[in-house]
């Protein structure tokens, strides 16, 4: 166990000074100037040129390079090129929004589509099963800003139940008030992800021979269907909801957007936007971290859920 | 239960009757990005960050509000100005008893000396090129500034104005917080900066001892909110008040139809022009450009982008600014002419032109529409797309023998023609602006107007200067695009909105909600 996390914090290390070299590389690739857009389209040559220098974009790039790892190391990320504001505090004044919203949607995600995949499997190929199959799929192909503008003008403009500015803190209500429409529209995607995960899984389990084995000597269906077989059925479950996870951080820019709310997404398509350099490697060292993080999460769980896997 | 319901209704009625009391104080605007730039007057080059920052600056002299014509300037801190006949030395008497916000101090002559000295500057200012004929700047006593000049400026009360580098910042705070003044910018204006919360809002609250009297709201929440459905469907829902509009004609139709709520076209218009490269084939050869500029149809392209909210260009210069030749001598729409201008360049089969374009919407359906009038006539525009960043850079390294650039200036001939036709601005020389056609033809007419102290005379020059570019066909101007904006009608401004220098509505010390 300490063994298999040295290693994969290791790995961790190789991995994200690969990403921190790419992304070094492919910022400064991009065409498109920092010091134009921060300056605007009136200035002038000069002007530029000495924002350059003040951004230190004049250095060879291979002095950049050193100075930029050397600092990265020593946990100093910088500041941002166009608000001239600290990457750090940016990250963690919009993280937790980022945090808030995945959370909670993976939570409905897990909450609708484990129980409806079940369900499905258990049903297979009856009315029920098609409902599932066919809702899931469509949940799926749906791109999230339609649903998340249809469930603004439902509940935000005819029904008025919803703020449509989603940012709201203060309260428990006002919190409440604020996440329920952006998880929906982001849970509802990842329901239908995990529930036909499950539903295959499920099958799979089901046509086990250990199965056939309890229901032969009697075995209560509801304890075959949750305790034996949906036990062994959540490692893929497990890993698809994780490798889900980094994937809600990323698709949530478009619910950040339609919702009004601050986060990571966002914060990231403006820097790109931008072309600010400091603060996209920045949020580039959070992701891989995130990713890094939330992979060695789900593979230390395949251990709780299932003793037989040993992490060695 | 007729007695329960008629309770509920007293209730209801009362709570009413005590909202309507509680007037409300706090206007919310909603701005069409995803977050805060760098929120100091002298770098902020943005709609979002100068619509703001209007709110917490003054000029030494204003444009009046909801106006943006020069001829409106009006005292602003300075009470009162002179200068000498030539017009390169000026004395501005600066209004007592102003204070910076938060507690620094009295603006004084210093202040504004510091304040001048710092938008001139390249490494604190964008706009540093606006500031290169002024020989110095110093205060003579505590309320008097004396600026000289180097040599006479076309329209320079314009430039100690409250846009751009003519904001007028407080010396000690900028000093004291350097790098850090753009985190809390502070000025003399009706509003002082609170507030901000990084992807949502900036708050202002307001500046009580404001020297034209007290704001009546109390607080402006400026909020970003990138998504043009999301911010239409808040100004619906209520919460926004105010809204930045997306800049299409069917925005204007349908916005129209809500309730309570007034829609604006207002200005500057922003003028789209295709400038050609005249340094490079074929657009080298007069007759080719020629060719071009009789194949645009000016009239249908703003039939194709909505009466409303755009208008036919009049000139190179866009329409409204002091000295625009109001009926210059553009092409027609001629296509018969193109063909046969292009054979006689030797084209008989037509031509292709290359276009680095940007992605923006609103700019990517114009040069699709421009396109496909050029197809009828055997020019073929081969158009490569990029995103906007990218656009930018390219266009300034000469990578596009077209170039679609849509833009407003300070309304003084002078800029726009100093910035896009005077071969001191060609891009890739030192001085590069925005020069994309290698212009020259004009240079003398555009130096001479900019020193001429007789207006007539220099109305004159401007307007030969903008026969001559036309007749060279450096650029082809095509159509302006207006600025919209809606807000709810029980908000009344406090003056009359026709336009806005700084692109959002002001927002002053008499604007308030009627009920």
């Amino acid at each position: 166990m300490t063994a298999f996390l040295i290693r994969r914090i290791a790995f961790a290390f190789v991995t994200l000074f690969a990403v921190l070299t790419l992304v070094f590389v492919i910022v400064r690739i991009l065409p498109g100037d920092p010091a134009q857009i921060i300056l605007g389209d009136q200035a002038s040559r000069e002007a530029i040129e000495a924002m350059h220098i003040r951004l230190g974009l004049d250095q060879p790039i291979a002095l950049q390079y050193a100075s930029f790892l050397s600092n990265a190391l020593r946990g100093d990320w910088g500041i941002s090129m166009v608000t001239g504001r600290p990457v750090l505090a940016e990250v963690l004044n919009v993280l937790p929004w980022t945090i808030e919203l995945t959370l909670v949607s993976l939570a409905m995600g897990i909450a609708i589509g484990v129980p409806l995949g079940v369900w499905a499997a258990v049903r297979r190929n009856r009315l029920v099963d098609y409902i599932v199959r066919i809702a899931s799929l469509a949940g799926l192909s749906f791109p999230a800003f339609v649903s998340a503008i249809i469930l603004l003008f439902l509940f935000a403009i005819e029904l008025r139940w919803f703020p449509v500015i989603s940012a709201h803190k203060g309260s428990v209500q006002a919190w409440t008030q604020s996440i329920t429409l952006p998880a929906v529209s982001l849970g509802l995607n990842s329901a239908a992800y995990i529930t036909r995960v499950t539903r295959s899984a499920m099958l799979e389990v089901l046509s086990e021979d250990y199965v056939r084995t309890a229901r032969a000597k009697g075995v209560p269906q509801r304890i075959v269907v949750w305790r034996h077989a949906l036990r062994n059925a959540l490692i893929p479950i497990i890993t698809v909801a994780g490798l889900y996870l980094s994937t809600l951080i990323g698709n949530s820019v478009l619910t950040e957007i339609v919702f009004s709310r601050p986060g990571l997404g966002k914060l990231i398509v403006g820097a790109l936007n931008q072309r600010d350099y400091t603060m996209l490697e920045g949020m580039m060292v959070i992701y891989t971290l995130a990713v890094v993080v939330v992979n060695l999460l789900s593979d230390l769980a395949y251990g709780f859920v299932d003793p037989r896997v040993k992490l060695a | 239960m007729m007695k329960i319901f008629g309770a509920t209704l007293v209730v209801a009625a009362l709570l009413a009757a005590g909202g309507a009391q509680a007037q409300k104080k706090t206007l919310v605007i909603g701005m069409g990005s995803a977050d805060a730039g760098k929120l100091d007057p002298h770098v902020a080059s943005t709609t979002p960050d100068k619509g703001l920052l209007q709110y917490i600056f003054n000029g030494l002299v204003r444009i009046k509000p909801g106006q943006i014509s020069p001829d409106t300037i009006e005292p602003d801190l300075a009470e009162s100005w002179t200068s000498n006949p030539t017009g390169t030395e000026w004395t501005f008497h600066i209004r007592q008893g102003v204070q910076c916000h938060w507690g620094y101090g009295e603006f004084t002559a210093e202040d504004a000396a510091y304040s001048i000295k710092r938008a001139a500057n390249k490494n604190t200012s964008s706009y540093s090129n606006d500031f290169s004929s002024i020989a110095s700047a110093d205060p003579l006593d505590k309320y008097t500034l004396k600026i000289t000049l180097k040599n006479p400026v076309a329209g320079f009360l314009g430039y100690v104005a409250n846009i751009n580098g003519g904001n007028m910042v407080c010396k000690k705070a900028a000093e004291e917080m350097g790098d850090g003044f753009s985190k809390k910018p502070i000025g003399t204006g009706p509003f002082m900066f609170a507030e901000y919360q990084p992807q949502q809002y900036v708050r202002l609250t307001a500046n009580k001892q404001y020297f034209r009297g007290a704001p009546m709201l109390d607080e402006i929440m400026y909020r970003y909110i990138p998504s043009d459905s999301s911010r239409d469907l808040a100004f619906q829902s209520g919460e926004l008040d105010m809204i930045y509009g997306k800049q299409d004609q069917s925005w204007v139709d349908r916005t129209k139809q809500l309730e309570g709520v007034k829609v604006l076209a207002m200005e500057p218009g922003e003028l789209s022009t295709l400038f050609l490269n005249i340094t490079v084939k074929p657009l080298d050869d007069i007759r080719v450009r020629e060719a071009i500029a009789y194949a645009i149809d000016r009239k249908s392209i703003v039939g194709f982008k909505g009466a409303g909210s755009s208008r036919e260009a009049v000139s190179v210069v866009p329409s409204g600014y002091l000295g625009t030749d109001e009926h210059a001598p553009l092409f027609p729409y001629d296509p018969a002419k193109t063909k046969a201008l292009l054979t006689e360049a030797g084209y008989p089969d037509g031509i292709t032109v290359k276009t680095v374009h940007t992605t923006l919407t609103g700019m990517e359906t114009f040069i699709e529409a421009i396109q496909a009038q050029l197809k009828k006539v055997g020019v073929n525009l081969d158009i490569q797309l990029v995103e906007h960043a990218t656009y930018h850079a390219q266009i300034r390294k000469d990578l596009s023998p077209l170039v679609h650039y849509q833009a407003a200036r300070f309304p003084v001939a002078d800029v726009y023609l100093t910035q896009f036709y005077d071969s001191a601005s060609i891009v890739g020389t030192p001085k590069a602006v925005t020069n994309f056609s290698h212009c020259n033809v004009a240079d003398d007419e555009i130096r001479a107007a900019r020193v001429e102290p007789d207006p007539v005379k220099q109305k004159e020059l401007w307007k030969t200067a903008q026969e001559k570019i036309i007749k060279a066909v450096c650029g082809i101007p095509v159509y302006e695009q207006l600025q919209l904006w809606a807000w709810k009608d029980n908000l009344d401004l406090g003056y009359d909105l026709k336009g806005s220098l700084n692109l959002a509505p002001p927002v002053t010390e008499k604007t308030h909600f009627l009920n």
